[in-house]
C-alpha cells in the first residue's frame, strides 16, 4: 500500500510501498518512489545529457538522458531509473537483487537531481556533526572520507553523510542530511569496530552499515562550520587554513553538475558561496587507522 | 592581444563571476572551457567595470578614483589585466 514512509533522507519523505533502510526520523518534501513492473532497459528515447564511463572497481558506466520534463539514468547491471524533479518523483528498475542496494542507488544520482531542482547544491563529500555543526570532509574517491566519516562515528559524532552531502543554503550554508549508512572498506571495517551501527550488506570490497536508528537524528538542516579538503598522508597532523579561491580548485571537480552552461553557473556560484561563506581546511595526516581517533580529535579541536 | 586606452570591452557571455570573501578577491569561470582564473580586489572592481561602453583610460580613471590609496601606475597594472582576460577569451 503506498503511503507516506515514516523517515527522511536528504530532506525527502518517501511515498512508497518499498521498505527503507537508511532514512532518519522526522518527516521532509513528499518524493514518490515506486518501482517499475517490469525490467527496463537503456532505452535509447530521449537526449543524452551526460556519460559515466567506468573505471575498474570504482565506478559503473551511467549514462543520462533528459527524458520530457526529467532524466532517464541507466545504470550498468541496475536498469532505469525514471527521475522527475519537479514532481518530484523516482521510479527504481523492478527486480533489484537487493532492497538495500537498491536504496543506496536511489539515494545517489536520483536524489541529486532532485535535491539539485530544491535549490541545493551536491558535493562529493561526507559530513559529520560536531556539537550542533555540521564539518565537511571533502575529497575524491578513496582519500579516506568514509574512514575517516566512521572515525567520528566511533568518537560518538553524528554522521550526516558518508559520501555526497547536500548543502543549503539558508543563506547561510547549512548540510541537509542524508542517508545514515556508512560503506566501510573491508580492511578497514575488519580492524574499526562500528558500535553503533549494523552491517546489512557487503560488495564492491566494503561493508555497508546501517547507523542505529537512535544515532540518526532527522534531516534537518546543520549550519556548516568547516570544509576539511583531504590532503596526502603525513607522518605528523596538519591542518592549515586554504584561501577560497585556492580552495575552489578543490571543490569544483567534486561538486555534481551538467554539462550545460547553465548547471554550470548554478554549480560555480553554489561552491564559491560555500567557499566565502566558511573556514576552508587543508587536512594532512597519517594514514593509520591507530592515528584515527587523534585526528577526529584535532578536526573537533581545530576546524 | 594589446589593448589600447581607446579600446572597449565588454565582458564575454559565457563567463560567470562571483565575489569571495572581503578581502579575497574573486573567481571568473569560463563556462565552455570550464577554467577558472582568481582574480583580485582591483580585479574585481575592473571587471565589474567592463560594460562595453567605457574606454580602458575610462575605466583605469575610475579605478584611480574608487581605490584608496591608488598606485600612480594604476594603468599599468589595469592594462595587462585587461590583456590577460582578452588572451583567455574572458572578455572581447
Amino acid at each position: 500500500m503506498t503511503g507516506l514512509v515514516d523517515g527522511s533522507c536528504y530532506g525527502f519523505q518517501p511515498v512508497s510501498d518499498l521498505a527503507f533502510e537508511y532514512l532518519r526520523g522526522g518527516g521532509g518534501e513528499a518524493l514518490a518512489v515506486a518501482e517499475e513492473q517490469e525490467a527496463t532497459g537503456e532505452n535509447g528515447d530521449g537526449v543524452l545529457v551526460t556519460e559515466w564511463t567506468p573505471i575498474p572497481g570504482r565506478r559503473l558506466w551511467a549514462r543520462l538522458y533528459a527524458d520530457g520534463s526529467g532524466y532517464r539514468l541507466w545504470v550498468e547491471g541496475y536498469g532505469s531509473f525514471a527521475v522527475d524533479p519537479h514532481a518530484p518523483s523516482v521510479r527504481l528498475p523492478a527486480g533489484a537483487a537487493s532492497a538495500v542496494r537498491r536504496e543506496e542507488r536511489l539515494w545517489g544520482i536520483p536524489a541529486m537531481l532532485c535535491f539539485v531542482a530544491r535549490g541545493d547544491l551536491p558535493l562529493h563529500a561526507a559530513a559529520v556533526d560536531v556539537g550542533g555543526e555540521a564539518v565537511l570532509l571533502a575529497a575524491p574517491g578513496y582519500f579516506g572520507k568514509t574512514t575517516l566519516a566512521a572515525g567520528f562515528d566511533v568518537a560518538g559524532h553524528r554522521v550526516l553523510s558518508e559520501d555526497v552531502s547536500c548543502i543549503r543554503f539558508l543563506p547561510e550554508p547549512s548540510v541537509v542530511p542524508g542517508p545514515a549508512m556508512l560503506r566501510v572498506r573491508e580492511d578497514v571495517a575488519d580492524h574499526l569496530v562500528l558500535p553503533r551501527a549494523e552491517a546489512v550488506a557487503s560488495s564492491d570490497n566494503r561493508v555497508h552499515f546501517s547507523l542505529d536508528p537512535d544515532r540518526r537524528g532527522d534531516s534537518t538542516a546543520v549550519p556548516l562550520r568547516a570544509v576539511v579538503l583531504l590532503r596526502g598522508a603525513d607522518d605528523e597532523i596538519t591542518l592549515d587554513r586554504v584561501p577560497a579561491a585556492e580552495a575552489l580548485r578543490d571543490l569544483w571537480p567534486l561538486s555534481f553538475r551538467l554539462p550545460t552552461h547553465a548547471d554550470r553557473e548554478r554549480c560555480f556560484h553554489g561552491i564559491a558561496q560555500l567557499a566565502a561563506s566558511v573556514r576552508l581546511w587543508n587536512l594532512r595526516r597519517p594514514m593509520r587507522l591507530d592515528e584515527l581517533g587523534r585526528v577526529v580529535e584535532r578536526i573537533v579541536a581545530d576546524a | 592581444m594589446h589593448v589600447e586606452p581607446s579600446t572597449r570591452l565588454v565582458k564575454d557571455e559565457n563567463v560567470a563571476f562571483r565575489r569571495l570573501a572581503q578581502g579575497e578577491g574573486g573567481v571568473l569561470l569560463h563556462l565552455e572551457s570550464g577554467q577558472y582564473h582568481g582574480i583580485n580586489e582591483v580585479g574585481c572592481l575592473v571587471w565589474e567595470l567592463l560594460d562595453g561602453k567605457r574606454t580602458v583610460s575610462e575605466l583605469v580613471a575610475v579605478v584611480r578614483e574608487t581605490t584608496v590609496n591608488a598606485p600612480a601606475d594604476v594603468a599599468d597594472q589595469v592594462i595587462p589585466f585587461l590583456e590577460s582576460l582578452r588572451e583567455r577569451g574572458l572578455v572581447r
